[in-house]
């Protein structure tokens, strides 16, 4: 059976935002501007439900 | 084997693929993309507090004016020489300098790579912090060497009455 590892390379790709997302927040903190530490916890908080709808959709995709 | 992980399917129940490793389907595609998923969840609720603390000082509930504080007085202080007081509150410590006779700067001194405290090296003009050499310029309090990448923020001081004190945070340049 063909296996579909598109869900694995998304989910990877969410992951590797959420770490850039978070460290820039932390960065973007310390030099006060607060503004961008929203946008970027928005973006962040949102990565979670695509997360959970790219699971849900691959989860029954390919072998195993 | 009695979790749903651990089954192993009737497909693969023959002489040619009985290897019964512990756990060796508990980590498959799906539970990898599981993970994932998950992870994505810790991320999200951990930049939680720090947009809340974001919004908290943009709705300027933050207030940026403190007390003066009486740091020292000049005439324990020499030329060279550094001391060591909190500000803005007893958390926060920071680091007085005396350059010239008439020269003063104050830095907090928790350093911002991962918050070691900073000391001041008279011989070597610079402020060193011990836990992975991170240095920095002493009249900027700019990173110079080692890990740190965000300057040490700058305490203004005021000179009064023959005493120094700590008037108020600057905000980061960058």
């Amino acid at each position: 059976m063909k296996r579909s590892y598109l869900g694995v390379i998304i989910l990877c790709l969410i992951l590797a935002m959420n770490i850039v997302f978070t460290q820039l927040i932390v960065h973007q903190y310390y030099h006060e501007n607060y503004q961008n530490v929203l946008i970027y916890m928005g973006i962040n908080i949102i990565l979670f439900p695509i997360a959970i709808l790219v699971y849900k959709k691959e989860k029954n995709k390919g072998g195993s | 084997m009695t979790n749903k992980n651990g089954k192993i399917p009737e497909k693969d129940d023959n002489y040619t693929n009985n290897i019964n490793r512990n756990n060796d389907r508990s980590l498959d595609r799906r539970g990898f993309m599981k993970t994932l998923a998950g992870a994505a969840g810790v991320f999200a609720v951990a930049s939680l507090p720090w947009g809340t603390l974001a919004a908290k000082e943009l709705m300027g509930l933050a207030d940026k004016e403190y007390p003066h504080k009486k740091i020292v007085d000049i005439k324990d202080i020499a030329v060279g020489e550094s001391v060591e007081f909190h500000f803005p509150s007893d958390h926060d410590s920071a680091v007085l300098i005396r350059l010239e006779e008439n020269k003063y700067v104050a830095y907090q001194n928790a350093c911002t790579h991962l918050r070691c405290p900073v000391y001041w090296v008279k011989e070597q003009k610079e402020m060193v912090c011990p836990c992975h050499h991170g240095k920095f310029d002493v009249n900027t309090g700019a990173p110079t060497a080692g890990p740190p990448r965000r300057p040490l923020p700058e305490i203004v001081v005021h000179q009064e009455d023959e005493a120094i004190f700590a008037v108020r945070v600057k905000r980061y340049e960058a």
